[in-house]
């Protein structure tokens, strides 16, 4: 399976003491630094007004960055639009981001992202539909990327949603919870 | 693996399919460079694909210009370059929708945009940040439900629309439905509709006192009337023609008081012959029907079409679907019942209040569904779909107030039903009041957007709500609606309260404003225009909206309407109350008016700076534009007082006087006389294109060349309202090219 529109969401720490308008300015500092690698930043978009919606949404031409509230749970997603280089590229991506976000003056650390749960989806019903056999090819490139970033964790994969029409997604338990820096100095590609 | 083309085969029209493997084949052409740009960005535009802003490449950062630098250098139109994301545009005729359609519509949010999907004012719904390369797969998997793109932009017959409520409303004549439903399949793509210098909007009502339609609005619409013929009940339709908002809003003119049902379809051919081939088409200003109506009157454009009509082929299509009205009859889901007694969940009630509509059929209501700024998320699409299959079936409307509709809702389903919303974040009451907020794109998204009209509408929505309870009810009954530029996708003519986004150049920099638009009337299927009377900084558009609702509450008289209020109040005495409103202060004392709602960057270019001799003489024409200002308000007030002739010639004098400010910049000891300030505005301004295209500066450059050359034979108060339409866009093309003119100064060493 040759998937490129894939998705990584790292979960904000429970509970989150930050305002989901409170990325609108650090998200416009960022383009006007471009201060994702290898990312054209273009816009940012206010969803704030969606209830468990993409909240605010840095659109790059490569992918594209929410302060996503899906099921009420604040975290970053980003999701990859144009091919890249598989699914540890897209976890350094979104690690990244969210050190940056973690490091931003504007938040004054009020913001860390934990690591025992990670949401994973694939955002293309043709080739990764919700059901088990997805869930079985895709498994193994989930589990190993993580593997990589978390070896001593106890990696858990299920099925987010059994609903057929639902995007294809899984919940990932790690095990434990590290800080984003220790995932991300571990990813050497 | 098979492609999305494989696996829909069979799912898909063979007409449709072809016409999407010509446009994918159309895209390999592009970029081999062999089609070129212009007839490129025609073709996309007609299956729904539009620019977004900054697909130019550049983007103010609120620092600077900077530059986006994408992949390839290739263009999909002229200043679009292909791989900036873009705008996907989806006809759904008369709103219809049924839940797999809004399957399809959530997955695509989610896998070609940005997981949201927006209900526009003409029933559709728009995708954003939508990559090129992707829309055919996205065309092919949305024929498969059903719904085609084709035609949702460009120089065509536009999403055909109509009342949501037909079928079920209380005080309709009958049933609309089946006739948009054959306008817009008979028209689509037909040879006779190809050839237009312009968009063509049709719409249907039910009747003619309620608003849903806003029929005289369109292009083309029709109101549903009866008659009896030899003792017969016989339906038709009152048949409007060249309305239209746009810059200048134009009333539409009655066509025919009943036209047969029989001849809608064949009428509006003839129609579409007659405007393909008389319309205007070189100046996209003047190209809309409504030119065409208003230049030959409608008795000409009348006789043209009924001469057309005689000529016409005959087309059995013009009367088969006729033979299937009763059998296309909705069908409920559940047997009527009543709510009695049943146990309402905390919000019940005043969701009930504002969003239930009890149908004309017994046991049964249509619940509106209210969408923030008309967005929602996949999910909650997804989930509503759910829903829509458990209450409503396949009955689902979208608004043209950006809403969403679930008809056929047996009454006593009603809690339940508001439970299942509520759960999903979509069971907010206020739905077609004060804090529904009606907004088109604007700076978000579109590339002609001045000031952010979803900012301003969230800002609205947020503040009506918190007091929506200790709200007068005539305040709550009234409507907002916004626009970001003078283009009125937003509707704002039509609405109590109505803005359009300008900008101002003050201290050298720029000012995000509003103008504030009075005296316009939803209801009678859109039955007044407002007209603007004074421009506020976008940060002060709250205070406006407090000012004139709590004036409205204290000084009503009995059940006065709010237009006979603005009308009593009249328009020197509601600029007086405002006037303090205008000002803004410095950017070091408060730069939060500097910058527009929602959006931190500065809005204006920060780091402009402009010459002493430039400074001088632009003060200079800022006094000379403030006359302007002052002229086309006389000409506002001459308008209400009904003196036509003092009211057209106030508004000239404006655009006179704008004119020659701009002159002066340039020739400052120009004689003050007509034909002299013309001549050297052409000379000096529009022949060397300075006003630019930016602000569509030229077209409105036509607006004082029209009224010079061509004064009013007659004055009416059509020919007057117009007119001072037209004088308040070109004050506001010569405030943008005194900015121009800065800004060029400012560049020069």
């Amino acid at each position: 399976m040759d998937l490129q529109r894939i998705g990584i969401k790292i979960f904000a720490a429970d509970p989150a003491p930050v305002s989901v308008r409170e990325f609108i300015p650090i998200f416009h500092t960022w383009i006007q630094k471009q201060a994702v690698k290898n990312h054209l930043l273009i816009d940012v978009h206010n969803y704030s007004h969606i209830h468990n919606g993409p909240g605010i949404l840095l659109v790059a031409q490569e992918g594209n960055f929410s302060i996503d509230m899906a099921d009420g749970r604040m975290g970053l997603l980003y999701y990859r639009k144009k091919p890249g280089d598989g699914i540890t590229s897209i976890l350094k991506t979104v690690l990244q981001a969210c050190s940056l976000l973690e490091a931003d003056p504007a938040l004054a650390g009020r913001l860390r992202f934990r690591t025992d749960e990670i949401a994973v989806l694939a955002n293309d019903r043709l080739q990764a539909p919700n059901n088990d056999e997805t869930l079985s090819e895709i498994k193994p490139a989930v589990s190993s990327a993580l593997r990589n970033v978390l070896p001593s964790g106890n990696i858990a994969i299920s099925l987010s949603s059994t609903n057929p029409r639902e995007r294809f997604a899984v919940r990932v338990q790690t095990g434990q919870s590290e800080s984003v820096g220790a995932l991300l100095s571990r990813i050497t590609t | 693996m098979p492609t999305w083309e494989e696996k829909l085969t069979d799912k898909i029209d063979p007409q449709l399919a072809d016409e999407i493997s010509v446009f994918e084949t159309e895209i390999q052409l592009r970029k081999q460079g062999k089609l070129d740009e212009k007839v490129f960005a025609e073709t996309r535009l007609r299956r729904g694909a539009y620019g977004q802003r900054y697909d130019n490449g550049h983007r103010n950062d609120g620092i600077r210009s900077q530059e986006l630098k994408y992949d390839s250098d290739l263009t999909k139109g002229p200043d679009t370059l292909w791989d900036a994301p873009g705008m996907q545009r989806i006809k759904i005729p008369f709103g219809g929708l049924n839940p797999d359609q809004m399957d399809m519509l959530a997955d695509l949010a989610e896998e070609y945009a940005d997981s949201v999907l927006h209900v526009t004012t003409r029933q559709d719904f728009q995708f954003h940040f939508v990559h090129i390369d992707d829309t055919p797969t996205l065309m092919r998997r949305l024929a498969a439900v059903g719904i085609t793109t084709r035609e949702a932009c460009g120089n065509s017959i536009r999403n055909v629309t109509a009342c949501p409520l037909a079928g079920i409303c209380r005080t309709e004549v009958f049933d609309v439905v089946p006739y948009a439903k054959a306008s817009a399949k008979f028209m689509l793509g037909h040879p006779d509709a190809q050839g237009f210098g312009r968009k063509f909007k049709i719409a249907f009502s039910g009747c003619a006192g309620e608003a849903c339609g806003l029929v005289n609005m369109h292009d083309l619409g029709g109101i549903a009337v009866k008659r009896i013929e030899n003792g017969k009940e016989k339906r038709g339709f009152a048949l409007y023609v060249g309305g239209g908002l746009g810059a200048v809003p134009h009333d539409a003119k009655l066509f025919d008081p009943f036209l047969p049902e029989e001849e809608l379809l064949p009428t509006t051919q003839a129609i579409a012959r007659v405007f393909a081939r008389l319309g205007e088409k070189k100046n996209r200003a003047q190209a809309r029907v409504k030119f065409l109506v208003a230049k030959l009157g409608i008795d000409e454009f009348r006789r043209l079409v009924l001469e057309e009509r005689k000529i016409l082929p005959h087309d059995p299509r013009w009367t088969s679907y006729l033979a299937n009205l009763n059998r296309d009859t909705e069908k409920p889901l559940k047997a009527p019942s009543h709510l009695n007694g049943q146990k309402r969940p905390e919000g019940f009630d005043a969701w009930f209040t504002t969003n239930v509509y009890r149908q004309k059929q017994e046991g049964y209501a249509a619940a509106s569904i209210t969408l923030p700024l008309g967005d929602l998320s996949s999910w909650q699409m997804r989930e509503l779909a759910q829903i829509a299959r458990r209450f409503s079936g396949d009955s689902v409307r979208t608004t043209v107030e950006q809403n969403m509709l679930l008809r056929w809702v047996s009454e006593t389903d009603l809690p339940a039903l508001y439970q299942e919303l509520q759960r999903i974040g979509l069971s907010d009451p206020g739905a077609g009041t004060i804090v529904d907020v009606t907004a088109c794109p604007g700076t978000d998204t579109c590339k002609l957007g001045i000031s952010s009209s979803r900012g301003l509408a969230a800002e609205l929505s947020t503040r009506l709500a918190a007091k929506s309870y200790s709200l007068d009810e005539g305040v709550r009954n009234l409507r907002i609606k916004i626009s970001g530029c003078f283009n009125s996708c937003g509707q704002h003519h039509i609405s109590d309260l109505g803005f359009y986004g300008v900008s101002r150049n003050i201290n050298n920099r720029k000012v995000p404003h509003f103008q504030v638009v009075l005296g316009g009337q939803w209801q009678n299927n859109a039955g007044a225009y407002g007209l603007a009377l004074i421009s506020i900084p976008s940060k002060r558009i709250p205070e406006v909206v407090d000012r004139i609702t709590d004036r409205f509450v204290r000084e009503r008289q009995h059940a006065e309407s709010f237009q006979s209020f603005i009308k009593r109040i009249g328009k020197r005495e509601l600029a007086r109350m405002l006037e303090d409103l205008t000002r803004v202060p410095s950017f070091e004392s408060d730069p939060s008016f500097y910058s527009d709602w929602g959006d931190p960057r500065v809005y204006t270019i920060g780091d402009m700076g402009v010459g002493e001799c430039a400074g001088e003489v632009i003060s200079v024409a800022q006094f000379e534009m403030a006359a302007a200002e002052r002229l086309v308000f006389e000409g506002q007030l001459s308008l209400d007082d009904g003196d036509y002739t003092k009211a057209d010639a106030h508004a000239y004098d404006a655009m006179l006087q704008a004119a020659l400010s701009l002159v002066k910049v340039e020739f400052m000891d120009v004689p003050n006389e007509p034909d002299t300030v013309v001549s050297e505005f052409r000379t000096r301004f529009y022949d060397t294109n300075l006003l630019g295209d930016r602000y569509a500066g030229s077209k409105f450059a036509q607006y004082l060349f029209r009224r010079h050359e061509s004064p009013p034979k007659e004055h009416t108060q059509d020919q007057a309202h117009r007119i001072v339409e037209e004088a308040q866009l070109f004050i506001e093309a010569a405030h943008a090219g005194h900015d121009i003119i800065a800004e060029r100064r400012s560049k020069q060493p």
